[in-house]
């Protein structure tokens, strides 16, 4: 592996978007980012701007409104990027499956690279889809998770 | 060719241009006769500056013609002022009138000996009189065209225009050449016209009421001189300047000088007296460009640095400087809320003129050769940014800096040139940094506690400068430049031999910053100092520090090429910013809200507007201004 | 005494060549710290040239032709302030070129077309009006006491610097706190993990343009914390334990801090930094030491 690649797998810097989630995902999220769990020992950063962000994680079903900015945020990201679909409504739009104006999940609109089902997450799981995500990134053959 | 004829040339060719130029309204004559005299005026300050100096006078006819047209100027002032209903006017004018009367005809003490002394200080103004004035006439050339097209004028008042601007050269000339105060008190009064005529030239309400602020102002000037030729007569028995510099000091001799300073102060604008400035904006921009970088305003700077030797190590030096740098605080303050270019260009002048002033007087040789090379390298970065803003005030039809954002998509040439001027202004690479780096470290050259104040207002007043120019510089950049979204701009010809010519004029003396001071600043300053810097091919050395020019321009070479490098390599797709995601497609400033609606963002000036309003500080700091030119007179009993 | 100046330049060439690195091994161990005094483990110590690495292999983003030439500005005139630095030239002059490297980061900023890096810009204008008054001041005061702006006067003054211009050192504090945007004066953009504007001056910077501007900053730092030092001379280990007490305060003051408004930063700095170093020249006039 190259300095390259190592620095890759070591600095991954975040960009957390709500795309229509009640917000359960997104304080589990905040939650993994907390000292309890403590997730920037892994190089991991909310850094809230897509330009700067490796990885994309998005809570909550994707509808009409959102799916521009979806689109936009994910265009305005330099590859390497990953994209992590947190919580059932993001990976297929969980109870809102079927709704008006509800789309399904975010791979409707952008390619998604990990799936994490909740409802709500757990950090814990979060953790284990960002490991997921490294192994992706190292060129790995995704792993079989059962849950 | 000999010096007095060369000084003659300077002097008496830009009369007979301005008289010509009166009379033949015709716009290809009014071209040749003024790239002609430019030519020539330009050709010989050089001649002049290889000359090295001359003293004499002109005959006796001239000395009689100098006393008519005195006074034929001081009832046409008292006229003005009967017309205009203004009562400084008239009593400045008749301040003035009475007691020159008595002078000439009574005491009959307007006889010098010498009346032209023409040393390396005088060909440095001429130098930059000649050159930069030059410069400026002939961009007003086509700026006039301009603006009179934009005012739909049926017939050109242009022949008015250019007489008053011309016969501003000519008396500038003259003042710096003449050693017998009456000469000196003479072109004053000229330059004080001619300002009034520039100022009023659109004849709008504002304008009007504008010019006759400059001309009391300026007269008050005139009266001071008139103080100081009594005094100078009843101390030392004549006014021949050069006498009265070597005269003992004494009280009244001291006088003389502080009389001087005030003079001085109303000319270059300094409070109580940067009102007119401040209203001299509503003139044509050519006007604001002659009259604040190249010539009227420099004349107060010159009358300091002529009387500075003689004051040296007296508490009346150190009260000037305290005015110097008094203004420069207050105006670099309230500069930071103004919105329009013009006025912050007015208010940093006056803040820059100060800063000269201050340095002259603190009366060290650095310092003094720090005033020199301010007053150098300012005339010509401030001339250029009049002519820009000027250039782009014609195109866009407003002066609000807020309506000048993202200029450089807008107007590429004028913009880039402006940006390089505000830098030259307040960065280094260029000479204005240079001597504000001098200025600084004479600061604490002044006694004790005086020394601290000045000190606290010389760290504020340079912050507050760079804070302004640098906000101003970001605006202009503020949309993104894409290729293809540029518009084309075309700049006439007479516009780019100005802006190029100045521009690269700066470029090479601020380059060449080193052998600029040798071979400029250093004679001057021997005339009456010690040597002040030791100058080699990297570094300028001081008592106060060295100053480095060309390892920053190595920089900035190493820069373009690293840049390009890192370009060609790298490269990158140009992206739009970031906007929560709710861009829109081809808006670079829209973005989605409720409903869907595309709104533009839009980020509004720095300006304190609650904090720093005119209505507030100017009051206040005229006031103050007036209490410290009163402090002068008194200083002059220590 | 020849061999002793050749260990000085080689101690001063190596300084300059070694700045980035050291400056990003203080940036990680700032991180550590900052995650230690939050009761969490931390990343590596060797996390920012992780990120920075990982930037430089991003696909290239850039907000506008003029901005890699820009933060190129940044980076070279910043290495030109700390080379003069390290070689103990003229202090003013130094302060001079960082305020151009600033401009160009400004300059940078304001050309993104982003509502939120031109905010930043501005508050990094007036960031830049809070601290450069501090660096003149100190400059002035240096040349009070030793009789020129050269640092090199420093060395060859009776009095180590901590001495004669306390309030001087105490005001590079603030100066610090502001470079290395901590709490409570990060409102121009804040350091890792906080977010202010987005990312304040750096929102539409990405990639390379990033990378470049991270290691630049990790050189300013190494700029103050150089200048820190020469606020004792005679002995280096001190030197550079005042350096690193000032930066250790600076993450101190960054964990219980809240951010604050820019007014409050003008008037923090104002009111206590350039009165504090004032108070203190005038002191050294009244004592007769200058």
């Amino acid at each position: 592996m190259t300095l390259m690649d190592t620095s890759r797998l070591k600095s991954l810097w975040v960009l957390h978007y709500d795309c229509g989630s009640c917000n359960g995902c997104d304080i589990e999220i905040l939650a993994a980012l907390t000292p309890k769990f403590d997730v920037e020992r892994f190089g991991i950063v909310n850094i809230g701007d897509p330009k700067q962000a490796d990885v994309l994680l998005v809570t909550g079903p994707a509808n009409n409104r959102n799916k521009d900015v979806l689109k936009n945020l994910y265009d305005q990201m330099p590859q390497p990027k990953l994209v992590m679909a947190i919580g059932t409504c993001a990976c297929t739009g969980g109870i809102f499956h079927n709704c008006p104006n509800i789309l399904g999940g975010i791979d409707k609109v952008i390619p998604v690279d990990v799936y994490i089902p909740g409802c709500a997450v757990r950090p814990e799981q979060i953790i284990d889809g960002v490991v997921l995500a490294l192994e992706k990134l190292k060129g790995n053959a995704p792993v079989e998770e059962d849950e | 060719m000999n010096p007095e004829t060369l000084v003659s040339i300077n002097v008496g060719l830009p009369v007979v241009s301005a008289l010509a130029l009166l009379v033949l309204n015709d716009r290809r004559l009014r071209t040749a006769i003024v790239s002609l005299s430019s030519l020539i005026l330009v050709s010989s300050s050089f001649l002049l500056y290889q000359a090295g100096g001359v003293v004499f006078s002109p005959g006796h006819i001239f000395e009689q013609a100098v006393v008519i047209l005195d006074f034929a100027l001081l009832l046409y002032f008292l006229y003005v002022g009967l017309k205009a209903k203004s009562p400084q006017v008239v009593l400045l004018g008749l301040a003035q009138i009475i007691p020159a009367a008595y002078f000439e005809f009574v005491v009959k003490g307007t006889h010098v000996e010498n009346i032209m002394v023409v040393d390396s200080l005088s060909i440095l103004l001429t130098l930059i009189i000649n050159i930069i004035g030059s410069v400026v006439v002939i961009y007003a050339l086509t700026y006039m065209d301009e603006h009179e097209h934009h005012l739909q004028l049926e017939k050109s008042n242009q022949n008015r225009f250019f007489f008053y601007m011309i016969m501003l050269l000519a008396a500038m000339n003259g003042l710096v050449y003449s050693n017998s105060l009456y000469w000196i008190y003479f072109f004053w009064e000229i330059t004080t016209l001619c300002c009034y005529e520039l100022i009023r030239h659109d004849m709008t309400e504002e304008a009007i009421q504008n010019s006759i602020l400059a001309l009391w102002m300026g007269l008050v000037g005139g009266v001071a001189l008139i103080g100081t030729m009594f005094v100078s007569y009843y101390t030392i028995g004549n006014i021949s300047l050069s006498e009265l510099l070597v005269a003992t000091p004494g009280q009244y001799v001291l006088l003389a000088f502080a009389l001087m300073a005030i003079a001085a102060f109303t000319k270059s604008a300094q409070l109580p007296f940067q009102g007119w400035l401040l209203g001299a904006m509503v003139a044509p921009t050519p006007v604001s460009a002659l009259l604040h970088s190249s010539t009227m305003v420099n004349i107060g700077v010159y009358t300091i640095l002529r009387i500075a030797p003689a004051i040296h190590g007296t508490y009346l030096t150190y009260g000037i400087a305290f005015v110097g740098i008094f203004s420069f605080l207050i105006t670099s303050i309230i500069a930071l809320s103004q919105k329009l270019s013009k006025k912050i260009l007015a208010y940093s002048t006056v803040g820059n003129l100060g800063l000269m002033i201050f340095c002259a007087a603190m009366n060290t040789s650095l310092s003094y050769s720090a005033a020199i090379i301010l007053l150098v390298f300012h005339a010509m970065s401030k001339g250029l940014l009049f002519m820009c803003a000027g250039i782009i005030e014609n195109r866009l039809h407003t002066r609000a800096i807020e309506d000048w954002a993202g200029l450089i998509t807008r107007l590429p040439i004028t913009a880039k040139v402006m940006m390089v001027g505000i830098i030259s202004m307040f960065l280094p690479l260029f000479g204005v940094l240079l001597g504000k780096w001098a200025a600084i470290g004479i600061t604490t050259s002044a006694p004790s506690i005086l020394g601290m104040v000045m000190v606290a207002m010389m760290v504020i007043g340079s912050s507050a400068t760079t804070l302004f120019w640098a906000k101003w510089l970001g605006s202009f950049v503020i949309t993104p430049l894409v290729k293809g979204t540029a518009k084309n701009e075309e700049l006439s010809a007479g516009y780019k031999l100005s802006l190029y010519g100045v521009l690269g004029l700066n470029i090479l003396t601020s380059l060449g910053s080193g052998y600029v001071i040798k071979a400029i600043v250093t004679p001057i300053v021997e005339m009456n100092y010690q040597l002040a810097w030791n100058i080699d091919i990297l570094t300028l050395h001081s008592q106060v520090g060295d100053f480095m020019i060309l390892p920053l321009w190595g920089a900035l070479v190493a820069i373009v090429i690293l840049g390009n490098l890192l370009i060609s390599s790298k490269g990158g797709e140009i992206k739009p910013p970031y906007l929560s995601g709710e861009n829109v497609e081809g808006n670079p400033i829209g973005f989605r809200t409720t409903a869907d609606s595309v709104v533009e963002y839009n980020v509004a000036g720095m300006f304190f507007d609650s904090e720093i309003t005119e209505a507030r500080w100017v009051p206040l700091s005229t006031i103050a201004g007036i209490l410290l030119n009163l402090a002068l007179l008194a200083l002059v009993m220590l | 005494m020849m061999i002793t100046m050749n260990l000085e330049r080689i101690i001063q060439v190596l300084f300059i060549i070694f700045a980035p690195i050291l400056g990003g091994i203080l940036a990680g161990l700032d991180r550590k710290i900052t995650a230690r005094m939050q009761g969490r483990v931390g990343p590596p110590l060797l996390q920012p040239f992780y990120d920075v690495i990982k930037l430089w292999g991003k696909e290239p983003f850039i907000a506008s032709p003029l901005q890699p030439m820009l933060v190129m500005g940044y980076l070279v005139f910043i290495m030109t302030g700390l080379i003069l630095l390290a070689f103990r030239r003229d202090m003013l002059h130094i302060i001079f070129t960082l305020t151009l490297a600033d401009i160009c980061l400004i300059v940078a900023a304001y050309n993104s077309g982003s509502p939120y890096s031109n905010l930043g810009a501005r508050r990094e204008l007036l960031a830049m009006l809070s601290y450069e008054p501090l660096m003149v001041l100190t400059a002035m005061g240096i040349q009070m006491v030793t009789g020129s702006f050269l640092l090199e006067g420093i060395f060859s003054y009776k009095l180590p610097l901590l001495l004669v211009l306390p309030a001087a050192f105490v005001a590079q504090q603030f100066v610090l706190i502001i470079d290395m945007k901590k709490s409570p004066y990060d409102v121009s953009g804040s350091s890792h993990a906080h977010q202010e504007l987005v990312r304040g001056i750096y929102t539409e910077f990405s990639g390379y343009t990033m990378a470049i501007v991270e290691i630049t900053h990790w050189i300013k730092t190494m700029f103050i914390l150089r200048l820190m030092s020469y606020f004792w001379v005679n002995n280096l280990a001190i030197g550079i334990g005042l350096a690193l007490s000032l930066w250790f305060i600076a993450i101190l003051v960054d964990n219980i801090y809240p951010r604050l408004t820019w007014k409050h930063m003008l008037r923090t700095t104002w009111l206590t930094g350039f009165i504090l170093i004032l108070a203190n020249l005038v002191g050294l006039v009244v004592l007769g030491v200058i």
